[in-house]
């Protein structure tokens, strides 16, 4: 098991006037290495947790610590050169040329400037964009995509272990979204960055996290697992409402068929679905139950029909 | 005389004059300038103490400039002092208000980021904040500049420098030998300052607002 990065120690938040915890004490392991993404409703608290971090936000209590080293009271402006920050808005200074945004950490730090060169170039160069090409384009004269592109690489500037993204793809169309997820967890293989990533998409949660923490109402940390350890066994009703339907389904694309073992062969009872209901639904039931036949309810008892999984795969089949 | 042979006669002096005339008012403008920025970053954080401030100045330029002139007087005597001081004053409100305006309309998305890159807080003023909100600051001041230019020629009757004095001679012996020409010389004069000004502060701002910002 790999070392501790990030441990929340009793971190909670509250702001003057304001009954109750903007964010409830809240205690987290976080390894070296590991992709953790925060999840919720709006308003859980995610991402002040997040922002409690690089003390964006200032903990009202409790402490942190970050690679062994307790973070609480050090210069917050020093730390924060320390780790890497990607916003939802991205945030480019938009007076300052791509290459001049990405050098801009590395510059507050003092580096040579053929050494910001350098690392600039191969920074825009992990991230998809040619460094002549985009090096010295504005942000105004780059899509959103390509906006995010630099802000991860500006993040990455000066090698923080630690990143933390806000909805970092939250803006982005969908297609392009699942693209730079995709390239992300490429380029994560590669860095071995520890992160923490919040977003309000479950499925971008479940897809991205090594592990996934679901905050719930009232800023409580409801379950920390692995989407699997989630989609198998959801910790309460609030969990398995906030997967939503087809949760079954979706946890059959954690699972690799190298990874399953025969099961025991067992008799189970026959589903009862009535004639309405979508294919995909009595898929998605079958597979939570472990069914492998269904019983159509007819008019009457006499009406009903018999299928077996098998019958329903290949009268549901596109062929 | 007609009109045009009394300037080539006078060009000397209104020349003189027009010298005169912009700098009063550039040095008003400099010192309201450095008063106005400086207000609007001290009151950053106090926000009540910053529309007070910003009401205020706004009410100063209400005041008649003559009135205000006059009563300067008494305090500071006669000539520059009583003329820098009230264009001065005139001149606060629009640099002041840009600046908040300027500052305001940063979004917040950039200095978020940038506070979360560790840069501190007069960094990011100095390399973010100010930058963008320069070309709404920059023209305040020329709001500011132009203003300026009418306003000074009154300062000719406490004795300030500049072409008010063509317009405030030429008048109080209107009617004798080219005293219109004399008035409408120091009038005239005050347009062409004025437009040059304007100008100016045209290129200044092509010169100096960031290029990121009008790509």
């Amino acid at each position: 098991m790999s070392d501790v990065m990030i441990r929340l120690d009793e971190v909670h938040k509250r702001y003057d006037g304001q009954a109750g915890d903007a964010v409830a004490p809240l205690s987290m392991e976080i390894r070296e290495g590991e992709f953790v993404v925060f999840v919720g409703p709006s308003g859980c608290g995610k991402t002040t947790t997040l922002r409690m971090i690089n003390r964006m936000v200032e903990p009202s209590g409790g402490r942190i610590w970050i690679d062994g080293r307790d973070v609480t009271d050090v210069d917050p402006d020093e730390l924060r050169k320390h780790i890497g920050y990607v916003i939802q808005q991205v945030g480019l200074i938009p007076h300052l040329t791509v290459a001049a945004n990405v050098g801009l950490v590395p510059k507050l730090l003092g580096w040579q400037r053929d050494r910001i060169e350098a690392r600039t170039a191969e920074l825009l160069d992990l991230v998809g964009l040619d460094p002549a090409a985009f090096g010295g384009r504005y942000p105004k004269q780059l899509s959103g995509g390509q906006q995010q592109r630099v802000g991860v690489a500006r993040a990455l500037a000066a090698d923080p272990p630690v990143m933390l993204m806000d909805e970092p793809f939250g803006a982005i169309d969908p297609i392009t979204r699942a693209r730079l997820q995709e390239e992300f967890l490429a380029l994560q293989r590669r860095i071995r960055k520890t992160i923490v990533f919040v977003t309000h998409d479950v499925d971008e949660a479940l897809r991205l996290g090594d592990r996934v923490a679901v905050f719930g109402e009232g800023s409580r940390l409801v379950q920390f697992d692995t989407p699997l350890g989630i989609l198998t066994n959801p910790a309460d009703d609030y969990v398995r409402d906030f997967l939503g339907s087809g949760a079954a389904v979706r946890r059959l694309g954690l699972l690799n068929v190298g990874d399953l073992r025969k099961p025991e062969p067992a008799d189970r009872l026959p589903l009862r679905v009535s004639s309405g209901d979508s294919v995909h639904s009595v898929l998605e039931r079958m597979l939570r139950d472990g069914a492998d036949r269904v019983i159509i309810e007819g008019e009457s008892t006499e009406d009903d029909r018999e299928l077996t999984l098998r019958e329903l795969l290949m009268a549901g089949s596109a062929r | 005389m007609p009109f045009h042979e009394y300037v080539l006669r006078n060009a000397h002096r209104i020349m003189f004059l027009a010298a005169q005339h912009v700098q009063l008012v550039l040095l008003s403008v400099a010192v309201a300038t450095a008063i106005g920025v400086g207000l609007a970053l001290a009151t950053e954080r106090a926000p009540r103490l910053r529309s007070w401030l910003l009401s205020t100045t706004g009410v100063l330029l209400t005041m008649p400039s003559f009135a205000l002139f006059g009563l300067l007087v008494p305090v500071l005597g006669l000539g520059l002092g009583p003329a820098v001081v009230a264009l001065t004053v005139y001149a606060i409100f629009p640099i002041l208000r840009n600046t908040v305006t300027g500052l305001e309309t940063v979004t917040p998305a950039v200095v978020d980021a940038a506070k979360g890159m560790g840069m501190r807080s007069g960094q990011r003023l100095r390399m973010v904040r100010l930058p963008l909100a320069w070309p709404v600051i920059l023209n305040g001041i020329r709001v500011s500049t132009i203003m300026l230019v009418a306003i000074a020629a009154i300062g000719a009757a406490v004795r300030g420098p500049g072409l008010g004095e063509l317009i405030f001679r030429g008048l109080a012996r209107i009617g004798g030998a080219n005293a219109l020409n004399e008035a409408l010389s120091g009038v005239l004069g005050i347009v062409v300052v004025a437009l040059l000004l304007d100008l100016s502060f045209v290129l200044i701002g092509r010169l100096t607002t960031p290029r990121g910002l009008h790509v």
